[in-house]
């Protein structure tokens, strides 16, 4: 019986499901809390799996169930002494009081440094602020696109603000899909592997090219019009250039509807 | 599934993105509804008696689905097992629309699937991976693949 309840059966399905592991392999591990201590003190091998910010433990490779879970908020990964000679250990240490930090040791050095590399750029922070700086620098590239279309034109009422980004966001709920429209992240998936970039001046080309191939005017003048008009379509251009780079590079119409996921 | 309760208690500690005292309801057949603390930390809903320093429980937001429910109350169910639900009741149905929204974005893999898309886009525009300059382009965890698996 435990003080503190988890959705362990959730997480024990999340540990086993498709979604990607961003790290996995044999460690041998000692005396985490809770594990009896080996005799010999040689340590146990398990299976480990990083999947997001939790790192699992199984008995073998084909385990069907997780061993132990490690929740890696507020901890760092330092290299460590292991107790017996020839391992590469490091160490999981939290901030919090009273908890032992977890040791544990990869079969080679550059296992070593593999896991510590994982480990350390596990947190959910950490991932948020890769995300937080992605954001702003797509705002950056938008304007500057946004900037260099219409340099020609009168400059813009500098009380108009840009609009907030929450509209980029990708319009899936937690490992689910909302529905099955066309939405971005769908067209992003079928893209197969990582297409080549653009250069800016592609975009240059198009841009003007699109206009004259009659998709019409901005439906503002851009002299009444605040930056956030103005914004939106050409961020609707992007999205319908992005979309005939997509039939051309597939060479047929990309299917629209998402594919069922487990 | 063996894990350290104290390090859980620790993170539940740590600022939260939201927290509110809701009602809640396990599921359970036959509970009924509690008035719980409820504090969103990153990937996961912690819920405390309201009188008291350490959560009852914890609910990692992994594989889930947010689902309103009337009147003005919410549900997480997890994806081995739809049915089986976490109700919450609110004070308002704008209260409940904005934890609705917090909770639909609170998953780790949210986070990925966000990175990932906002990679690809600034690769388009300006044919430069974006995580080269952190020197974590490489790292699995930011992978296209990885949707694929």
């Amino acid at each position: 019986m435990r003080a503190m309840k988890l959705n362990e059966r959730s997480v024990a399905h999340y540990a086993l499901s498709d979604s990607p592991a961003d790290h996995a392999g044999f460690l041998r591990t000692w005396g985490g809390a809770g594990t009896p201590p080996t005799p010999s003190g040689t340590g146990r091998r398990c299976w480990f799996v990083l999947k997001g910010n939790l790192l699992f433990s199984f008995e073998s490779r084909e385990g069907r169930a997780p061993l132990s879970l490690v929740v890696l908020e507020g901890c760092t990964v330092e290299l460590a002494e292991a107790p017996v000679p020839e391992e590469f250990a490091f160490a999981i240490r939290f901030d919090a009081p009273g908890v032992r930090p977890h040791l544990l040791a990869a079969d080679g050095p550059a296992a070593q440094e593999a896991w510590v590399k994982a480990l350390s750029r596990a947190s959910f922070g950490y991932m948020r602020l890769v995300v937080r700086e992605l954001e702003s620098q797509l705002r950056d590239a938008r304007h500057s696109l946004d900037l260099h279309r219409h340099s020609s034109w009168k400059a813009i009422p500098s009380r108009c603000k840009p609009q907030a980004s929450d509209h980029w966001s990708p319009d899936l709920e937690n490992g689910y899909s909302l529905s099955r429209d066309c939405s971005p992240m769908a067209l992003v998936e079928e893209g197969g592997s990582r297409p080549a970039g653009r250069g800016l001046a592609e975009w240059e080309l198009q841009g003007p090219a699109s206009l004259l191939l009659g998709r019409g005017q901005s439906p503002v003048s851009p002299e009444t019009s605040c930056f956030s008009t103005l914004h939106d379509w050409y961020g609707q251009e992007i999205m319908e250039l992005r979309r005939v780079w997509l039939q051309s590079a597939q060479g047929s119409q990309p299917e629209c509807e998402e594919r069922d996921r487990p | 599934m063996r894990y350290n309760e104290k390090e859980l208690q620790a993170l539940s500690r740590q600022p939260a993105e939201m927290a509110a005292e809701l009602g809640m309801r396990g599921p359970k057949k036959g509970s009924v509804v509690k008035r719980r603390l409820v504090k969103l930390v990153v990937n996961f809903l912690f819920y405390f008696r309201t009188d008291e320093a350490e959560p009852v429980g914890a609910l990692l937001l992994e594989h889930c689905r947010v689902t309103q429910e009337e009147p003005s109350g919410f549900s997480i169910s997890f994806l081995e097992d739809p049915e089986r639900k976490y109700h919450f009741e609110c004070c308002s149905e704008e209260q409940c629309q904005e934890w609705m929204a917090a909770l639909r974005r609170a998953s780790y893999e949210f986070m990925r699937r966000s990175l990932i898309f906002y990679r690809n886009e600034i690769q388009k525009m300006t044919g430069k991976d974006p995580l080269e300059q952190f020197g974590i382009s490489e790292e699995a965890r930011f992978q296209l693949s990885g949707l694929k698996a």
